[in-house]
């Protein structure tokens, strides 16, 4: 393996920077539970609310605080400390007070004066860019067996395009899912939607009205994980092949470091030894390779979404433009022509009604020479 | 080519840095770590219309887990007491002032927990209960969030941002060697020392063949930490540098500092029940003098220092670490490309 330092915290499971606010070192999932359960009371990491009077009659206990020191301590430290205006004063929270004197006030004002000149249009990712997370949100924890454990790991992965579509290759992730510790690679590799699974092979010119019935994703079902030099392949059908073993046998053949393979249905996220805002990779179909990263691994907290049906849940999903017809700009583009003698451009996207007025004639005979495949658009997701 | 702003994924907002750290300039200043003191700086200065006049719910959530990320960065090492007890204080103001809904919660990584057992161990030494009270109720209330790491990590560079001359002030600084100098230690030393040299001097099988120890030893040692001492005040500007216009004499900066150091441990002497008036029983008690925080600086300069070079790339590191020699020059992301033609 490439990082094995051996240095106490890779086995201790506290996570260190290796790059300052860039990726940690890696360490083991479980690990990482473990300490902090360990140095936690029960009551921290519940998600039960504790009573505010008991906790308020135990810390005076355990301090030796009369009642009178109790009381005086609890008013100096109540939220009406912290306000800025008397309570009748009505003010609206949506503009920025007049004469600001902290920095971040004036900065702000000064932003919204420009934006109202400028005129600048709503930007559609932010607009949707919470809605997943609300939908989830407020969600009352499920009792029972669909209930999240407590003390359970939450982890949360950004999921990239793969690096052919060049506009989206700084940065954008194109989904982010949360899963939990105890989720299986295989969950999270069935939860990725990748717009290269739905394509259907073959050309479709002769035969516009056989509706293929297969797509890649049932046809070409092997995919593997890359974390930290084990590749985890899916095995979970006979027509999985280990499409990892060419990589392993050419490393070893050409002096690079031993990498090992596992399975990716027997790993769960726990057993996983991980760097934390590192890439890895997640290839399928044979060629679609995705970057990975874990941004952020914590426990579950009492707000989070405790229904374990939902999970792996999505939190962020990034909507593509879809791809119109190029003659009615209406419908959204269902067939993919080349050496198209009456496309506009090759290679020309159509949909289906205009594909079939254009290059059939009303008995369904092929009208001249052309190309047709197929083609699945990538915001088919949105 | 449509790059993801840096202000989604920035940790820190640099207005708003400057705003907490004029906030914390002011209760450094009172020279107490008492609620009151803070929570009245903080409504004499308006912060919590800090949160007004953002329209949009996730940039809400986005300032809100800037303000709490900044408060936590002055909770923890390598400041002093005084401002990590500003920090918390502001934790728990900017987490009960938000106006995200639902809330976000402060995040605290596993490798900074014991620099906050250790800062309760401290504050319940010296009897500050409203610290100790503050914290408390922020985990009874579910406000943590127990994380791996303090920041959300995505591979992304974060950009500089400059450590202010007012952020210095706040940084705890190294008194061991303050300390040492004002003990006896090295009178006794230097005592210990011309004894040894008599006695070697008596056997005259011994003197002039050998000896265990420099002859000046006690004097070097002087030197060194009166060097050091003098670097200290050079390097990181203090009030009294401040204010002397004359050069400052070694013995001069070296009672300044250490005037420095004993004026912080009083500041943690002075407990919450000495305020609040307590029993004659408690006015006599022995209060322990809580140990400064060892200092963090050198981690800090490290820290900085580390900062300022480039991280190398992530092409470079996986060359060095599969140990690509020149020969072959194996070129990692050419493994899905098709082959180049022989002929050219």
């Amino acid at each position: 393996m490439a990082e094995s330092k051996q240095t106490p915290d890779a086995n201790t499971g506290i996570p260190e920077y290796e790059y300052i606010d860039v990726n940690t070192k890696p360490f083991h999932v479980g690990s990482f539970r473990d300490e902090w359960l360990a140095r936690l009371r029960p009551e921290d990491f519940s998600f039960q609310q504790e009573d505010e009077e008991t906790f308020e009659a135990n810390f005076a206990a355990e301090m030796g605080l009369g009642a009178d020191t109790m009381a005086e301590l609890k008013s100096a430290c109540s939220i009406d400390s912290l306000r800025c205006h008397p309570e009748d004063e009505q003010l609206s929270m949506d503009d920025v007070p007049s004469n600001p004197r902290l920095k971040t006030l004036i900065q702000r004002k000064r932003k919204q004066e420009r934006a109202s000149s400028h005129n600048i249009h709503k930007n559609r990712h932010d607009f949707y860019a919470d809605e997943l997370e609300r939908l989830t949100i407020g969600r009352p924890p499920e009792m029972g067996a669909d209930r999240i454990p407590k003390g359970e790991v939450l982890l949360t992965i950004n999921i990239y395009h793969p690096a052919v579509y060049e506009k989206f290759n700084f940065t954008r992730p194109c989904m982010t899912l949360l899963m939990t510790g105890s989720h299986t690679l295989t969950e999270l590799r069935d939860a990725i939607c990748c717009i290269s699974d739905l394509q259907v092979c073959g050309e479709f010119s002769k035969t516009p009205d056989v509706a293929p019935d297969f797509i890649s994703k049932d046809h070409f079902k092997s995919a593997f994980f890359f974390f930290e030099g084990v590749f985890y392949n899916d095995m979970r059908f006979p027509e999985c092949q280990d499409i990892s073993i060419t990589t392993v046998e050419w490393a070893k053949a050409h002096n690079f470091p031993q990498y090992s393979q596992a399975k990716m249905e027997d790993t769960r996220f726990v057993d996983l030894k991980v760097k934390v805002g590192f890439p890895y990779l997640y290839c399928h179909q044979g060629e679609c390779e995705h970057i990975i990263i874990i941004t952020d691994v914590r426990l579950f907290h009492k707000t989070d979404c405790l229904d374990k049906n939902l999970y792996p849940l999505l939190t962020h999903k990034h909507r593509s433009l879809t791809q119109k017809c190029a003659v009615c700009h209406v419908f959204i583009a269902r067939w993919y022509t080349t050496n198209d003698q009456f496309a506009p451009s090759d290679p020309c996207l159509f949909c289906d009604q205009c594909f079939r007025i254009l290059h059939y004639d009303t008995e369904g005979n092929k009208l001249g020479q052309f190309f047709a495949f197929p083609y699945t658009d990538r915001g088919a997701f949105n | 080519m449509p790059r993801v702003p840096s202000i989604y994924t920035d940790f820190f907002y640099e207005p708003l840095t400057e705003d907490v750290e004029e906030l914390l300039a002011h209760f450094q200043h009172t020279d107490s770590v008492r609620y009151e003191d803070f929570s009245a700086i903080w409504r004499d200065l308006g912060f919590s219309d800090i949160f007004m006049g953002i329209n949009n719910s996730s940039e809400m959530k986005r300032f809100s887990r800037i303000t709490l990320a900044t408060a936590m960065k002055f909770f923890l090492p390598p400041y002093s007491y005084q401002i990590r007890v500003g920090g918390l204080y502001l934790l728990y103001a900017f987490y009960q002032t938000q106006l995200a809904s639902p809330t976000v919660k402060i995040r605290l990584a596993l490798k900074d927990w014991t620099h906050v057992q250790a800062f309760l161990r401290d504050s319940l030494k010296g009897g500050h209960h409203d610290v100790v009270y503050i914290y408390q109720k922020l985990v009874v209330t579910k406000a943590f969030h127990y994380t791996a790491m303090p920041h959300v990590l995505a591979f992304m560079k974060q950009q500089k941002h400059k450590t202010s001359d007012r952020c210095q002030e706040f940084l705890s600084r190294s008194t061991v060697v303050h300390e040492l100098m004002s003990s006896d230690i090295l009178d006794e030393m230097a005592s210990i020392q011309s004894h040894y040299e008599k006695l070697k001097g008596a056997t005259k099988e011994v003197s002039g063949t050998f000896t265990m120890i420099h002859q000046d030893f006690t004097s070097r040692l002087t030197e060194c930490m009166s060097e050091f001492i003098t670097w200290q005040q050079k390097t990181l500007p203090s009030e009294a540098n401040k204010d002397s216009k004359t050069g400052s004499d070694i013995e001069e900066a070296a009672e300044e500092s250490s005037s420095r150091a004993k004026r912080l441990s009083s500041i943690k002497q002075r407990s919450y029940s000495n305020l609040m008036g307590g029993s004659k029983s408690r006015r006599h008690r022995n209060i322990q003098m809580v140990d400064e925080l060892p200092s963090r600086l050198e981690q800090v300069q490290r820290a900085e220092a580390s900062q300022k070079k480039r991280p190398v790339s992530l092409r470079a590191r996986t060359r060095k670490s599969l140990g690509v020699t020149e020969k072959r020059s194996i070129q990692g992301w050419h493994l899905s490309a098709p082959e180049e033609p022989a002929l050219k």
